[in-house]
């Protein structure tokens, strides 16, 4: 059983899940969700592509009201 | 109004706002509109996945740039994850670059916010560095590549006005690129006084966000950036040690 964790909170992978397939699970896919994986920011256009493996750590970020 | 040109994209809008501290997310789209403004500032957190709310960019007009702000950034380090991470996710390549390590007066690091300037530059960037007032320092960010300078007038949310006016008239004075006098404006007199003296424009949030209503403090916002612009434009009047008199010399007991 493959897991990952999205801020800090651990979820159990569906096989072969994309990014863009986990953001909508979780009800956060929108036009400016933000992706870092593994400490590493992920580009928007590849949300669809890039599968989730095993401990993989998400941050998910979105903008918010702010000076 | 003449536009306003950042890295070679033009504004009609000389005043900038943040969508921070707003009562609510209606006051602050109904502020926007009344502004006229096209650069809001958003901040960028983690998702809180308990509570997930639709988020701002819902209220957020479709022809207004979107510049996130690396607030809540100590180190230029974490400055730059924030700018890099809004990029990838589909945010402009634009950031107003905050490095802020003092959370009581929120001034922040001249050095921390230079090495991240250069690194964002080098990476793409269009990058606005808040910056206190320092002319050396605002040489060197525009040295490095910035696309403006944002000096301070007074600490964020202060309200207090232009206390460092003398400092951000040297800087108006040597810059090159676009002046945006930013934090601290309190009333729009304050806004039309820093560009009267040369601004090219103004951020604001607090002072509207937390004026009674909002919306109508944003529109006298408006007009006191755009009277401001038009009196730098039209050319102030010397200033005068003494009185001189308006009128011509005499009165109806003088024989002319």
């Amino acid at each position: 059983m493959s897991t990952c964790r999205v801020n800090g909170r651990r979820y159990v992978l569906d096989p072969n899940e994309t990014i863009a397939a986990l953001l909508v699970r979780l009800e956060i896919a929108a036009r400016y969700t933000l992706v870092e994986r593994n400490g590493e920011p992920v580009e928007r256009e590849r949300y669809e592509e890039v599968r989730l493996e095993d401990g993989d750590k998400l941050v998910v970020a979105r903008p918010v009201a702010g000076g | 109004m003449d536009e306003l040109v950042i890295a070679g994209r033009s504004f009609g809008s000389r005043l900038m706002l943040g969508t921070g501290k707003h009562p609510s997310m209606e006051s602050m789209a109904a502020s926007i509109a009344a502004s006229e403004t096209e650069i809001v500032t958003v901040a960028v957190r983690r998702i809180n996945l308990d509570d997930k709310d639709e988020g701002i960019v819902a209220f957020l007009p479709e022809h207004v740039l979107l510049l996130a702000n690396t607030a809540g950034s100590a180190t230029a380090d974490e400055a730059v994850r924030t700018a890099r991470l809004a990029r990838a996710g589909g945010l402009p390549a634009w950031v107003k670059l905050e490095v802020i390590p003092d959370a009581r007066n929120l001034l922040p690091d001249p050095v921390g916010t230079l090495r991240a300037a250069e690194t964002l530059v080098a990476d793409g960037f269009t990058v606005m560095p808040y910056m206190f007032p320092d002319p050396v320092l605002a040489r060197q960010l525009e040295e490095v590549g910035c696309a403006t300078l944002m000096p301070l007038a007074s600490p964020i949310g202060s309200g207090r006005g232009l206390k460092l006016v003398e400092a951000i008239r040297i800087i108006i004075e040597e810059a090159s690129v676009p002046v945006v006098v930013d934090a601290g404006l309190g009333a729009p007199s304050e806004a039309a006084a820093a560009l009267e003296l040369g601004a090219d424009a103004v951020l604001v949030n607090t002072a509207i966000a937390a004026a009674d209503d909002p919306p109508a403090m944003a529109h006298a916002f408006r007009l006191a950036v755009e009277a401001g612009r038009r009196a730098r434009l039209a050319g102030l009047m010397p200033e005068r040690e003494v009185a001189q008199a308006s009128s011509p010399p005499g009165n109806l007991s003088s024989v002319p």
